[in-house]
């Protein structure tokens, strides 16, 4: 049962925040936006609210109930989880190990991407940012900033480097301070402040009115119009249901095991249903009032309706840090609306990312017996050895081969396989009954048909999609270019590697338990 | 925007906002966990 007592919340407004906070990232105010207004405008809602209902809130409330259950018998992680769920198979913890692993792998870019939105707080507050007018000004001090080539603005990475350790080191200090003195504690303030700044921002470019007399066509309203105004033609393709099913999975984080590993931290008769759908509900006016409201918006007014279409297409790095910027450095104060936009980034980041190391540390806390903090230089030395990767190799295709394993494959993968197993292998009613275990909010009876049913199949046509259309090129790395391709292989062995190491320790830590004879099905 | 846009957005806000009044009503209405 870990070094001791396990950590535990210290309130129900500090898990729902921290659950809020894992899932609100800068998906929320940089992806969903541009996905919108990429596939069909409002129409992009229908098929956003069909994959929340059925898949979004039933993996939301699967995580938060399996989480608990498996934090009763002193399981943080999902190796410990699942085999508490099917003690009989020998094998099954062996599948948990995705539920260390995904949250592992996107923390090694993600602490990266999220210091360079600290580092332009700073770079907008110095004014150094708004000194920058054009769209190639700003492309170039992106590339200078992430070392990808010298220029006029930065001649090394080592100011990326920089602001990187000091963002991992905030990381692990929130980390170091546990649960209920760390997360919790950072959550609560963090998760306010990131909505006032975001409303802030909000309530500006709504009155931003037709800054152009010369263009009277390009108006707030007509911005709104352009993400919201809806192309119903595009429900006929299957791209949108599935860019919208992707969205939810990226926004909610579920499929990742973090939510898991906080869910443990709760007692037995804690309610899950109402606050599960409490973190939702806040993920969701995290993104569809505030992310929807601001940089698309804003861009239609400032750069129009034949540019903003492109702009939205350009990727979320384009977005977030060469044309907001811009748009920003056009209104009065700038660095005050620059430091808001990226500090906002920073605050949504920080709450995802120590959410990202909980799984591990968990693992080591509960599975080894190893104290928190040494748990955390442990797993933090490891850490930040791998953070390097990212850093150094951004220019070889590193990151985008990291998303795609850590960030997107695994994260089907491992939600296909905990709701199999919630809803089929510990059994639909049993399932059920655990939900309403101290539930403050009874589930409509509806959701056991979809949680059984279309949740899983809704998870096994995404599986299968992706790998009728993506599988071979993915494998034989098609779209990587020949430069890249050592790098983008040695990332795969890299990974390959870790996937073992994680079994190998699963397979220790259950010796180890065994041995001490606290589990007569270890095996 | 188009009639049809404003409808949209006036439904997702509409549901989403009355989702988390109806959650955070209920939370604050209980006690706290332990």
């Amino acid at each position: 049962m870990g070094a001791g007592k396990r950590d535990s919340w210290a309130s129900r407004i500090g898990i729902i925040m921290a659950v809020a906070g894992s899932a609100i990232g800068l998906g929320n105010f940089l992806r969903f936006p541009a996905k919108a207004a990429a596939n069909g405008g409002g129409a992009f809602m229908i098929p956003y609210l069909v994959a929340l209902l059925l898949l979004g809130l039933p993996l939301m409330w699967v995580e938060w109930t399996l989480g608990r259950y498996g934090g009763g018998f002193g399981h943080g992680t999902a190796p410990g989880i699942f085999h508490s769920l099917w003690r009989k198979n020998r094998f099954i913890k062996y599948f948990g190990v995705i539920g260390i692993f995904g949250p592992l792998v996107i923390f090694i870019y993600y602490a990266y991407i999220e210091s360079w939105t600290l580092a332009y707080s700073f770079f907008s507050l110095t004014g150094r940012l708004s000194a920058v007018t054009d769209q190639q000004g700003m492309q170039s001090f992106l590339r200078g900033y992430q070392g990808l080539e010298a220029n006029a603005f930065f001649t090394s990475i080592w100011p990326a480097y920089l602001f990187f350790v000091v963002t991992f080191f905030i990381n692990f200090t929130v980390t170091w301070h546990g649960i209920k003195g760390g997360v919790e504690r950072v959550c609560r303030i963090a998760v306010p402040v990131l909505f006032a700044c975001a409303l802030i921002l909000m309530l500006r470019v709504l009155t931003l009115g037709t800054p152009d007399p010369a263009e009277p066509t390009w108006s707030i309203s007509s911005g709104f119009g352009f993400l919201w105004n809806p192309d119903f033609s595009t429900l006929r393709s299957g791209k949108i249901w599935i860019e919208a099913a992707g969205q939810i999975f990226f926004t909610l984080s579920v499929g990742i095991g973090a939510i898991l590993t906080y869910a443990s931290y709760l007692s037995k008769g804690d309610d899950v249903t109402l606050s599960g759908l409490s973190a939702t509900s806040m993920n969701e006016t995290a993104e569809v009032i505030l992310g929807a409201s601001i940089i698309i918006p804003a861009a239609f007014v400032f750069f129009g309706p034949a540019n903003v279409r492109s702009i939205a297409e350009s990727g979320v790095f384009n977005l977030g840090f060469v044309t907001m910027p811009l748009i920003l450095n056009q209104l009065v104060a700038p660095w005050f609306f620059g430091f808001l936009w990226f500090f906002l980034l920073f605050l949504a980041g920080v709450t995802s990312s120590v959410s990202l190391v909980q799984p591990a540390i968990a693992f080591l806390e509960d599975e080894f017996q190893i104290g928190r903090k040494k748990a955390v230089w442990i797993f933090g030395s490891f850490a930040f050895v791998l953070c390097h990767f990212p850093v150094f190799l951004l220019r070889h295709g590193v990151v985008d081969e990291l998303d795609f394993w850590g960030g997107t494959f695994f994260l089907v993968v491992f939600a296909t396989i905990e709701v199999i197993l919630f809803a089929w292998v510990f059994g639909i009613h049993n399932a059920w009954d655990e939900m309403h275990r101290g539930a403050d909010l009874r589930v409509p009876v509806i959701y056991k048909f979809i949680i059984k049913y279309v949740t899983p199949l809704f998870l096994l046509v995404i599986l299968s999609v992706w790998l009728w259309q993506e599988w071979m090129p993915v494998i034989l790395m098609e779209n990587v270019s020949a430069e890249n391709r050592p790098y983008v292989l040695g990332t795969r062995i890299v990974l390959a590697l870790m996937l073992a190491a994680l079994a190998l320790a699963v397979k220790l830590a259950w010796r180890r338990r065994r041995a001490r004879g606290e589990d007569a099905h270890a095996a | 925007m188009r009639p049809e846009g404003w409808c949209l957005l006036i439904l997702f806000w509409g549901l989403i906002l009355a989702l988390a009044v109806f959650c955070f009503r209920r939370i604050f209405g209980k006690k706290e966990i332990r």
